[in-house]
């Protein structure tokens, strides 16, 4: 049996002896709420699925950022998040990097959009970024759209169901980061469409009939404009 | 406030905004020539004299009258003072730092100034009350209280706002002393000003740029004109420069959107 | 020397019509800030105050920054025409004082070792001022926070209460507060139970003195069921009450 209920920070969720996840705080035998959110306890333990909040970076994660800054050693990616992440160059040019042989800019400009993967992040330092693997490193083209991190399960929908649909109504390819970012490429009536629907779901409050409102709003035709 | 320049727009959405510019279009489907929708609310502050809030799209400020009497200054004997000033709080931009005004903060207070001034949108002899002693002190103070892009039109509009809805207490002159009637009076308003702002993004003009939009661009020119299609006011802004040509061709939309927006401004401060 | 006008009539009400124990009309919104990752603006009475909240994000300069939590900064600033005689924008001693009561208020709220090395910003800013806005500021701020999803351990808020005309009040508003002989704003974290701000000016007598700190604390928990209406409006309002078939709760 599982027990749902909406809660605010400070609210006792349950008592007694639980596995617990994050955004909880045991006080005694209380189970406490730190966030805005949904509450579920089941015999798996007690959860909280907040409504709001930053994107906290956790290792392994896909995330889109954009370069901001560039040092002798990496680049500065804002990776929408408490913290920029950091894309160390010799990640990029091997072991062999040396500032004074290679010109980082040559490879990423300060307004690039990159997709990457959280290589590791601990309290201590900023979350560094890793490019290896199919499909990350320089965004060519697309439009760049944010929504709270909180929603990305909402955008993708299970097993994808929400943001296939999408993306088959407008034609578009769309990219969605676990930072919240999302990147749109497609034809331009395609793009405002899928801009536009990305933004209602943002703002859709949680329990709302989505999945109805967005057929809706993107009509029966499929394959874009 | 301080405004740090931090603003980075992805290079391919810059791209795709001159792409779109191209075929007239701009990424939140506005036409160049296009402002965003404006609201405007009056006598939102009961302590002040007047007030208004502004919103341009998703830029939204706060301007608040204050009125009270004061000594001229001494080569104006018979003028009353009206002083301009904007801020734009830390909880307008993630980019924006409380502290002493920046040089951002000041250009906006000193165009927004400049336009209400020289059009004479307020004659200030009429704030006269005995001449060389005492005169209305008229504040306008605007808070910046969201930064979506254009700042400075959207000041513009609330200081103009809240002038022309605002009311100060009526003073006589009694037995040889200023008396402080219970009557009160509007503020003299002669004309009204409209200020239209212009940024260049690649070779195209654009009406009321938004903060992307700002991030993208070359150059910005303001343009402030009055009832009777007159210029009265003009900032151009940003290290690049701007052809002779482009700058008639500001001059005129703002001459035309500048009307369209005077007709909503004095339908909501009737 | 004329003589101070009565604040409480014969009729033992308040010059705004108030009992003793009553409080002005409030209201409070959360999240009307486009930019700002939480905000919340509170009409109490006829101050009119906005609070929002940046972060957590990256402290600059970088040399404040503390290694094991976050850096909470607040500023409490009143618009230049939000009282009776213009006030110079400039922040006056005043405001900072209640810059640094307020951020003192709020810290034990918040989780601040869940975000080491990032500082988190709290701007309150008062655009229409009538007594009592410093815990109007502090309610509406804690508020902000938890709209911006940063881990709280509860919610703060607050109440003044004080002695005009010899009797315990609550609520002071402008007039009250100039004119009479106390003021006492609380702030307290209701669930936990603990007082997180504190100031009294005034003299009580021992009686008055928890007559006022209690009476702060019992309408502070009115205002505390305000807030939770004002979030649960942003936030729960929908058709049905638990995650519906499109989605997973992830972890």
């Amino acid at each position: 049996m599982v027990e749902r209920k909406h809660v605010i920070p400070g609210d006792v969720i349950t008592r007694g002896n639980h596995r617990y996840g994050s955004f909880i705080e045991k006080r005694g035998d209380d189970y406490i709420a730190l966030r805005v959110g949904l509450a579920e306890v089941s015999h798996d333990g007690v959860k909280l699925n907040p409504l709001t909040g930053p994107y906290l970076p956790r290792t392994d994660d896909q995330v889109i950022g954009k370069v901001v800054d560039i040092n002798g050693f990496g680049w500065v990616v804002d990776i929408n998040s408490c913290f920029d992440g950091f894309l160390p160059a010799s990640f990029v040019f091997g072991r062999e990097f040396s500032p004074a042989t290679h010109d980082l800019s040559s490879k990423f400009k300060v307004g690039d959009v990159i997709g990457a993967r959280i290589e590791s992040y601990d309290r201590s330092r900023d979350p560094q970024l890793s490019i290896r693997g199919e499909g990350y490193g320089k965004v060519p083209e697309g439009e760049i759209i944010k929504i709270s991190p909180t929603k990305v399960p909402r955008l993708i929908g299970r097993r994808g169901s929400m943001i296939n649909l999408i993306s088959e109504r407008t034609g578009c390819d769309i990219r969605v980061g676990q930072n919240g970012v999302i990147v749109v490429v497609g034809p331009p009536d395609g793009i405002v469409k899928t801009v536009n629907v990305i933004r209602m779901i943002d703002k859709e409050v949680h329990g709302a009939d989505l999945m109805g409102k967005v057929e809706a709003y993107l009509g029966g035709v499929s394959g874009g404009s | 406030m301080s405004m740090k320049k931090n603003y980075v727009v992805e290079i391919i959405r810059k791209a795709q905004m001159v792409e779109l510019l191209a075929k007239g279009k701009r990424l939140d489907e506005r036409t160049p020539d296009q402002h965003r929708p404006i609201t405007i609310q009056t006598g939102v502050i009961q302590k002040a004299n007047g007030s208004a809030i502004v919103t341009l799209g998703n830029t939204e400020v706060i301007a608040g009258v204050k009125i009270a009497t004061g000594t001229p200054f001494p080569d104006t004997p018979d003028k009353g003072l009206l002083v301009v000033n904007a801020e734009i709080l830390p909880l307008a931009s993630p980019y924006a730092e409380p502290g002493p005004p920046s040089e951002d903060a000041i250009e906006l207070a000193r165009v927004v100034d400049r336009g209400i001034r020289e059009s004479e949108m307020v004659d200030l002899k009429k704030l006269c009350i005995v001449e060389g002693k005492t005169v209305y002190t008229v504040f306008v103070d605007v808070n910046i209280m969201n930064v979506d892009g254009n700042l400075f039109d959207a000041t513009s509009y609330a200081v103009v706002s809240a002038l022309r809805t605002s009311k100060m207490k009526k003073y006589a002159v009694e037995n040889d002393k200023v008396v402080m009637k219970d009557q009160e009076i509007p503020v003299p308003v002669e004309r009204t000003p409209v200020s239209v702002t212009l940024a260049r993004i690649g070779d195209t003009l654009v009406v009321d740029p938004n903060s992307e939009e700002e991030g993208a661009m070359d150059m910005r020119i303001t343009i402030t004109t009055d009832d009777d299609g007159n210029v009265c006011a003009s900032q151009k802004g940003e290290a690049s420069t701007i052809s002779p040509e482009h700058v008639l061709e500001a001059a005129d939309t703002a001459i035309k959107v500048g009307n369209e927006i005077r007709a909503q401004i004095v339908e909501a401060t009737k | 020397m004329e003589a101070k006008r009565k604040l409480i009539g014969d009729d033992g009400r308040r010059l705004d019509g108030r009992k003793w124990d009553e409080l002005r009309p409030i209201s409070l919104e959360v999240g009307l800030l486009k930019n700002a990752d939480g905000s919340a603006y509170i009409h109490w009475g006829k101050n009119k105050i906005m609070a929002a909240v940046y972060g957590p994000k990256e402290v600059h300069p970088k040399h404040q920054v503390l290694p094991d939590r976050a850096l909470l900064r607040s500023r409490y600033h009143m618009a230049p025409f939000s009282v009776d005689e213009r006030k110079n924008p400039a922040p006056s001693r005043r405001e900072i004082e209640i810059s640094k009561v307020i951020r003192e208020a709020l810290i034990p709220a918040v989780v601040v070792e869940d975000y080491p090395r990032t500082a988190i910003e709290v701007w309150v800013e008062v655009l229409q001022s009538d007594g009592g806005s410093r815990v109007a500021g502090i309610t509406a701020a804690s508020l902000a926070l938890a709209d911006a999803g940063i881990n709280m351990r509860d919610l703060v808020v607050g109440c003044s209460c004080g002695i005009v005309d010899s009797q315990v009040v609550a609520d002071l508003d402008d007039a009250e507060d100039k004119e009479g002989s106390g003021d006492m704003p609380v702030a307290i974290m209701p669930n936990l139970n603990q007082v997180t701000l504190l100031q009294v000016d005034g003299i009580y007598t021992r009686a008055d003195f928890q007559k006022a700190f209690e009476l702060a604390i019992a309408k502070g928990m009115e205002v505390y069921a305000m807030q939770r209406e004002a979030l649960a409006k942003k936030f729960f309002t929908g058709e049905a009450a638990g995650p519906t078939e499109e989605e997973e709760v992830v972890e």
